[in-house]
């Protein structure tokens, strides 16, 4: 048992080539040339750090010395690992690669896309049951956040209206919790969703519309996120994919999570555009549901499309958040029969709301 | 007096990619499945088998860091990160008196001071994280070390960037040598300190040349991409309001073309600027080696511009087409590239050496984790 072997005796950088033995109760390390030993290790003192799939040649130690001695030969290796089961580390060989790449790899492909499906499905179903409390509180502060440089409009007869509806609806559709909807001064002509039910309706929206079932059918629209819980599936999808895309690109190259965040922005927005279909056909038939006017959705898009002949979202293609109009005109097209959906008294106070 | 033994060798890698993808891929199995906590056990292992592969005058490199100082690392970071934000929300409720200024609410006040406080903190980050990278690793059992203070390197390394980019990086050779020296002087191979030998006016000339030149080079690459573009869409009578659709609802052939263009882009930026730039870093990689030593072991590299080339780009596409898999490819070329291109003359006085006097930081990196995209 002369195989090759090098020894640092752990207190200066000097190299031994050295040879080892062992006996009943120790490791003798010793110059092949001479025989002289450099070293004997108590058999119970002896560890290897590291293996075979990491280290190209583990080093074996003394526990708490910092001298080491790598094995070089595999013979020698072999050897010790057979005689001495503290060493067996030593001579365990690595799984092939290839099998290892393969094995790893259809395991990554496979929990990559259980991941997407998760994600994917899973907030379909997992929002719902996120404690109500903690989705208010966060689209309060995304609330504050988005509209601290914005007047709210405190008219209380027109919001004592427009939450009227806007509860009626969400019941109708057996949503469980308390709608709010703020109503802020200005523009843009818009209105959009928060998590834990709050809305945000701009004033120009009421102010242009051309009749109160224009802004019921918008609001209906809302309601149809609001029960559907869009935003906080949303919010979950797109942190979901873009974990996932980090997790996988090892997060090692800036191009690559730049890449990964267009790729990841796309979906978002193929997800928008789904949560905007979902929630127009849902807003109608809430309307239809409670008996009221439907066709304030399609009339409001079609007033849009005379302003804009143009249409951006269908302009803007993967890149809009919004289908293109005129499909939702087409999709939610109703007759002009039912109820109206705000008293002549609330719509009149609706449209004071600001004042 | 005796002539210094000055007998020339080359590391040597003996790494294998497939072995190294085996790493890898598990690696990014246990990323996926512990979403991202695994990350400091995985690169770790990465370190291990890196290292310990890679061998200078016959002994190799070992790597005895562990997963969990990492992970203790990072955990204070985020301690200090939370005390941070405490510290933040307590500005916010006394000073703004929670009243958002020009809607600049809490949240853009924890962000924008994050950002702010983790540009110098990444430079503090570099060095701690090479402080605690010499510390775990071995040669001939011996521990390497790193002396000089990260928050100094910290504070030099944001002024001199500063610096050098209210002067249109005019300062880049004093910005390289001087944040490259510490970097060198207070590396320890035990007890044996490194020592450079570099100054910024030795650099000065080929640096002006580089910069001039690159200049020029970016405005022939723009005006070659600008006659390429227009063209193209007049030769082919395409309006805005058609490249617009285009975009918008993208084909295969859209996706294509698209590729195409950034593949043609690609190639102007390859062919003209990044042979430049290559340029200037193989010399400044050959400069900073050969002005680095060891005691009585001296660096030196012949690494080229067209080597320099190759290697930056084709790691470049490697990352690029693989979307991040073929990282481990990278690595692999880099470790080999570092064994084929430096050479040593001498060696190390072994009796002379001992360990050095401290054993390192107990924890590590979490900085970098933090405030920087690191790497392995």
């Amino acid at each position: 048992m002369a195989g090759r072997a090098r020894f640092y005796d752990g207190e200066t950088a000097q190299v031994h080539e050295v040879s080892a033995r062992p006996t009943t109760s120790e490791l003798v390390i010793f110059r092949p040339a001479d025989s002289g030993i450099v070293a004997r290790w108590p058999i119970g003192e002896l560890a290897v750090l590291g293996d075979l799939v990491h280290e190209a040649v583990p080093p074996v130690v003394r526990r708490g010395s910092e001298a080491r001695l790598l094995v070089d030969d595999p013979e020698l290796r072999r050897q010790l690992a057979a005689s001495l089961p503290q060493l067996s580390p030593l001579a365990a060989p690595p799984p092939a690669p290839g099998r290892r790449i393969a094995a790893f790899g259809v395991t990554l492909a496979a929990l990559v896309s259980l991941f997407w499906l998760g994600v994917d499905y899973g907030s379909e179903y997992a929002a719902p049951l996120l404690p109500h409390g903690l989705q208010a509180k966060l689209g309060e502060s995304v609330f504050e956040e988005l509209t601290a440089d914005k007047d709210e409009c405190h008219g209380k007869a027109g919001l004592a209206a427009i939450n009227g509806l806007a509860n009626r609806l969400a019941r109708a559709a057996d949503y469980p919790h308390e709608i709010t909807v703020h109503v802020m001064a200005g523009g843009p002509v818009n209105a959009f969703t928060l998590p834990g039910g709050i809305l945000v309706i701009y004033f120009d929206l009421i102010d242009q519309a051309k009749d109160s079932a224009q802004v019921a059918g918008v609001l209906a629209h809302e309601i149809g996120h609001v029960v559907h819980y869009h935003p906080m599936k949303g919010l979950a999808r797109q942190y979901g994919i873009d974990l996932i895309a980090k997790l996988v690109s090892g997060g090692y190259s800036d191009l690559l999570n730049t890449l990964t965040s267009g790729g990841n922005l796309l979906l978002a927005l193929r997800n928008g555009r789904a949560f905007e279909r979902e929630a127009d056909a849902t807003g109608v038939a809430l309307l239809e549901k409670l008996g009221l006017r439907a066709d304030g959705i399609a009339s409001f898009f079609e007033q849009m499309m005379d302003k804009e002949p143009e249409d951006a979202a269908a302009g803007a293609g993967i890149w809009s958040s919004h289908p293109p109009t005129a499909e939702r005109i087409a999709a939610t097209r109703r007759p002009a029969a039912g109820r109206p959906a705000f008293t002549d008294a609330e719509w009149r106070a609706l449209r004071n709301v600001c004042k | 007096m005796a002539e210094p033994e000055l007998t020339p060798s080359r590391p040597v890698y003996d790494g294998k990619l497939g072995e190294l993808y085996a790493i890898y891929l598990r690696h990014l199995v246990l990323m996926v499945l512990t979403l991202g906590w695994s990350r400091f056990w995985g690169r770790t292992r990465l370190r291990r088998y890196l290292w310990n592969h890679l061998a200078v005058l016959g002994d190799r490199f070992e790597y005895r860091g562990r997963g969990l100082e990492l992970l203790i690392g990072f955990l204070l970071v985020l301690v200090m990160l939370a005390a941070w934000g405490g510290a933040m929300w307590l500005v916010w409720v006394y000073v703004f008196r929670e009243k958002p200024f020009a809607s600049f609410g809490l949240f853009d006040i924890f962000s924008l001071s994050v950002a702010l406080i983790g540009f110098p903190l990444a430079y503090v980050g570099h060095y701690a994280g090479l402080r605690y990278r010499l510390s775990r690793t071995r040669w001939r059992g011996i521990r390497c070390a790193m002396a000089g203070s990260a928050w100094r390197y910290g504070a030099s390394a944001t002024f001199l960037t500063f610096a050098n980019a209210m002067t249109g990086q005019l300062l880049t050779p004093v910005v390289s040598v001087n944040l490259t020296r510490p970097r060198v002087v207070n590396v320890r191979f035990g007890t044996l300190p490194f020592s450079f030998a570099g100054s910024a006016g030795d650099i000065y000339g080929r640096y002006l040349g580089f910069y001039f030149l690159n200049i020029i080079a970016w405005l022939v690459a723009a005006g070659i991409a600008l006659a390429a573009i227009g063209g193209t869409v007049e030769g082919l009578g395409v309006s805005s309001h058609e490249i617009g659709k285009l975009f918008s609802q993208p084909g295969l052939r859209t996706v294509l073309i698209v590729a195409a263009v950034a593949i043609g882009a690609y190639m102007v930026f390859s062919l003209l600027i990044l042979p430049l730039r290559c340029w200037w870093q193989a010399y400044w990689l050959r400069y900073l080696v050969s002005h680095s030593r060891a005691g009585y072991v001296l660096f030196a590299t012949a690494i080229s511009t067209r080597q320099m080339w190759g290697f930056l780009v084709v790691n470049y596409l490697i990352v690029v087409l693989t979307l991040g898999l073929g990282w481990p490819w990278v690595m692999h070329r880099t470790l080999r590239l570092i064994a084929a291109q430096l050479w040593l003359y001498g060696a190390p006085d072994g009796a002379a050496i001992g360990q050095p006097a401290d054993r390192g930081p107990r924890f590590g990196e979490g900085l970098l984790d933090m405030f920087d995209v690191s790497g392995v």
